[in-house]
């Protein structure tokens, strides 16, 4: 029988994405998994909203470790964490706190390559060398999603932009990642050049009125995840619901 | 006027502040923007939240951890659902008041179960247990006495014997330094007036799915309605649906 993490490396199918909602606490994860879902992320965004931190690496590590934990010891499902830039620029700092992370039960993380805290992304070179550190310090059972924020950083998303998202996937897999995670990556034709060119399953980014995820999928998507926005819709939810309450 | 006295002013009978409980940060910030008085968080919702069951199963730490990080998201004053103060002797009630309060919260439900149990505290003993918090968390704290009498008893045994029980309680918690008196599971009119004439302090009554209305609660003499675990449970009942919709 399959272990967590094989069953949730399997979900990766490019033409058929596994969809993630984001959870951030127990409560949310028990109610996606009672939508019949097949895997559980975390989103970082939600995590920090949830509790009163911007996002950005302001939760403390400790309620970090300790939110995935009770989130992991709550749910039979294969559980990731949006865990940003592994809380240190530094690769072995950074591998042992993904180390840990994975010792709280977590399958995989996202681990992205933007400067928390500062402008811009990471030199290629330092940000191969983090991802190598740490899938020497987990190894190899850990889903590590490498995330880059190029798209994040500009408007202008064209060819020149999606050959560095290129350039930065294939070094990525080369350094020991399991999958490529480009939030804001949405057009189908850059989406299957991506699809094409790095050799990892492809994670986009759902978002209020993006393609329908049948365009994603042809495209060559192998996962489909929603950021904050499950969270920022239930607290609008929220605020609807108490003002009906109140008035 | 602190955030203490804004909130014990909030208690208008016959025109209740309304309390949309929440549970962490972000769903107080949430209530907050809907133009809410203040925030009271639930237990059962903290508990759910966090994967424990109700009764003090959320270790201390925790829950006053995220008292903490309630009342630092929210400018409006923050009550917290304390259960049964996490302790049974006059020390530990006394200290964990204290510690309550130091994380900015301005009041506490505070209930007469004996949690883990199906039983209700000895009114002297109840009494002595309200003196105890009121010791830790010193005058400037709204505390809300609970009587678990009307959830521990069937619907149907809501009858004027329970409310004179009741009252007696909501009396003797008044004169041991509660500010308000909480009678969870009530939604007998009749029987909530007599009470709230009686007890000599502001009555709190939980809406219930179905139970009577604001208007109905006000006319009966409630000086707050709070909403308990059902802001949650209808929370996470929108997540599955929506998480429905995606995944489908």
């Amino acid at each position: 029988m399959a272990n967590k993490f094989e069953t949730f490396v399997a979900l990766h199918l490019p033409g058929d994405p596994v969809i993630l909602y984001n959870i951030w606490d127990v409560g949310s994860a028990l109610a996606v998994v009672a939508a019949g879902a097949r895997a559980l992320a975390t989103g970082s965004h939600p995590v920090a909203d949830a509790n009163g931190w911007p996002d950005g690496q302001q939760v403390p590590l400790d309620f970090a470790f300790a939110n995935a934990k009770r989130i992991e010891d709550a749910v039979e499902l294969p559980v990731t964490v949006d865990f940003e830039g592994a809380y240190s620029i530094d690769p072995e700092e950074g591998a042992a706190n993904v180390a840990r992370l994975k010792a709280t039960g977590a399958v995989g993380c996202n681990f992205e390559d933007q400067v928390i805290g500062g402008e811009g992304l990471h030199p290629l070179a330092l940000q191969v060398k983090r991802i190598a550190a740490i899938r020497r310090a987990v190894g190899d059972d850990f889903y590590l999603n490498a995330r880059t924020d190029l798209l994040l950083k500009t408007q202008t998303h064209d060819d020149a932009l999606i050959d560095r998202v290129v350039e930065r996937g294939k070094a990525f897999a080369d350094a020991g990642a399991s999958g490529f995670f480009v939030p804001r990556l949405s057009e189908p034709g850059q989406i299957e050049r991506v699809v094409r060119e790095v050799p990892l399953p492809l994670n986009v980014i759902a978002f209020p009125g993006a393609p329908d995820k049948k365009v994603w999928a042809d495209a060559g998507v192998a996962r489909i995840s929603h950021g904050p926005f499950p969270h920022r819709a239930l607290m609008a939810k929220l605020t609807e619901m108490a003002r009906a309450a109140i008035s | 006027m602190s955030k203490f006295e804004d909130f014990a002013a909030l208690h208008v009978a016959g025109d209740p502040v309304v309390l949309f409980n929440a549970w962490d940060a972000g769903s107080a910030a949430a209530v907050a923007n809907s133009g809410a008085k203040a925030i009271a968080t639930g237990s059962a919702s903290v508990s759910l939240a966090n994967g424990y069951g109700d009764g003090e199963e959320v270790p201390i730490e925790l829950a006053l951890a995220n008292s903490a990080r309630i009342v630092r998201a929210v400018d409006l004053p923050v009550t917290v659902d304390f259960e049964g103060g996490y302790a049974e002797d006059a020390g530990g009630l006394t200290a964990n008041a204290s510690r309550l309060a130091q994380t900015g919260a301005i009041g506490c439900n505070f209930e007469d179960q004996i949690v883990g149990t199906d039983r209700i505290y000895d009114v002297a003993e109840q009494t002595e247990r309200i003196a105890a918090l009121r010791e830790g968390a010193g005058q400037n704290f709204f505390i809300n006495a609970r009587t678990d009498l009307f959830l521990k008893a069937k619907p149907e045994a809501h009858d004027s014997a329970l409310a004179d029980q009741a009252i007696e309680r909501g009396k003797a918690y008044a004169d041991a330094g509660a500010n308000g008196y909480f009678i969870p599971g009530l939604a007998d009119l009749s029987l909530v007036e007599r009470i709230v004439k009686a007890a000599g302090c502001p009555v709190n009554a939980m809406h219930l799915p179905g139970g009577p209305s604001r208007a109905e609660w006000a006319s009966a003499g409630i000086a707050r309605v709070s909403h308990g675990p059902f802001p949650f449970m209808a929370m996470q009942k929108w997540l599955t649906a929506e998480a429905e919709a995606a995944l489908a």
